[in-house]
């Protein structure tokens, strides 16, 4: 990785969404990409690059690190970058790189992508006829009674009445089961994302376990207690969802799952 | 509930809208087959923790506008909500602790913390 910085706001750069075999220029054009030039196949030999001439200004460091702070800019080229992979996959076999790989010019871009060339290949025979898909499972709602039992503590306690004598005791009696009970829950839930997981596992070619999403990112009120992604044969893609729908009934736990994704999560070291 | 379905040669454009952020954040980040570009950006050396992060204050902020607050009193959540009830209960506890000194004052000594009522004090303090 060279450092060199682009100079100048009026200089190119060579911006790469994905890698594909055979590509028909008409699945992304007229896509905006992330902002710049038309979109365009570059020829790499056998395989075809999908780029876009960007201002290179928009991509040093520093406009990146700005990216980042706002959530509205991240989602904007993550969702464009994500949609122009999505457009070619949808029309031939496709190794998607990741957001922000740039070049400084085609040239560039078509050495430093042909030297890779045999690692293309290798990740498009693996995940041809497949699709990605994602599970997750959420845990289930916690026993009505840990909320009756937690909501003094969020009472004003200045309107608290003089408390009646082994009051302590039975406080701590509260606390000690709200605790037992919230292990017994977690530990529950925990089993339940392993069935999940070792079931759909049976059914897959591949699979990471992907970090859980925070509740506040999620936006969901529900804990997740599996986030896990599976590279799935497209002839077993209805077993999936079948497997999934019984899962759901049998532990009668929250199982969502999304795709068919590109499959992201396994074109590099799976 | 996220379908992108990308072999939906007709709409291949509204599928990834409907997609949620985060799903689509962990995939096109820190996925695919890393290419050093020549232009050095170092979104893959970020840790992914800090994006977590500034979505997280993101998505609090969101939600709070939408009157989602419901963790910032779940004492098991939130460490403000935790926070405030300890502050509450000290402020409690030194309401009591200046019952009993001041009834210290009249030279018996204090009971049970549960009899340590201020009516009680005022009583002894007349004494």
């Amino acid at each position: 990785m060279t450092e060199r910085s682009p100079e100048g706001s009026d200089t190119l750069a060579t911006y790469v969404f994905a890698v594909c075999r055979g590509v028909d220029p008409e699945a992304f054009t007229g896509l905006p990409g992330v902002g710049g030039e038309e979109m365009r196949a570059l020829p790499l030999g056998t395989l075809t690059a999908v780029v876009q001439s960007v201002d290179a200004a928009d991509f040093t460091d520093q406009a990146w690190q700005s990216r980042l702070s706002d959530q509205r800019e991240l989602e904007r080229y993550a969702r464009a970058h994500h949609e122009v992979v999505s457009a070619t996959a949808a029309c031939c076999p496709t190794v998607p790189l990741p957001l922000a790989t740039l070049y400084l010019d085609d040239e560039r871009a078509r050495q430093g992508l042909t030297d890779e060339a045999e690692r293309f290949h290798t990740v498009l025979r693996r995940i041809a006829h497949h699709a990605e898909w994602g599970v997750k499972v959420y845990a289930p709602e916690e026993a009505a009674d840990d909320t009756v039992a937690t909501a003094p503590l969020a009472a004003t306690p200045s309107e608290r009445t003089r408390p009646s004598p082994g009051a302590g005791l039975a406080y701590l009696d509260r606390k000690r089961g709200i605790q037992r009970r919230r292990e017994q829950h977690r530990d529950e839930a925990l089993r339940i994302a392993e069935t999940v997981d070792t079931e759909v596992r049976g059914l897959a070619t591949a699979f990471r376990r992907l970090r859980p999403q925070a509740l506040q990112l999620t936006g969901q009120r529900h804990v997740q207690v599996l986030n896990a992604t599976y590279l799935v044969a497209d002839h077993r893609a209805d077993d999936l969802a079948l497997l999934t729908r019984t899962l759901r009934e049998r532990t009668g736990v929250r199982i969502d799952l999304s795709g068919p994704w590109v499959p992201y999560s396994f074109v590099g070291e799976v | 509930m996220s379908e992108v379905d990308f072999r939906q040669a007709g709409s291949p454009i509204s599928g990834p809208q409907s997609a949620n952020l985060a799903d689509i954040l962990e995939r096109v980040l820190d996925k695919g087959i890393v290419i050093a570009g020549d232009i050095k950006i170092d979104l893959l050396d970020i840790e992914l923790l800090t994006i977590r992060l500034r979505l997280f204050v993101a998505s609090v902020d969101t939600a709070k506008k939408a009157g989602i607050d419901w963790w910032e009193t779940d004492p098991a959540l939130s460490s403000r909500a935790s926070r405030n009830a300890l502050r509450d209960e000290n402020r409690e506890l030194r309401r009591r602790l200046d019952a009993l000194e001041s009834s210290t004052d009249g030279g018996d000594p204090p009971g049970a913390p549960d009899e340590a009522a201020p009516v009680k004090t005022k009583k002894r303090r007349t004494t």
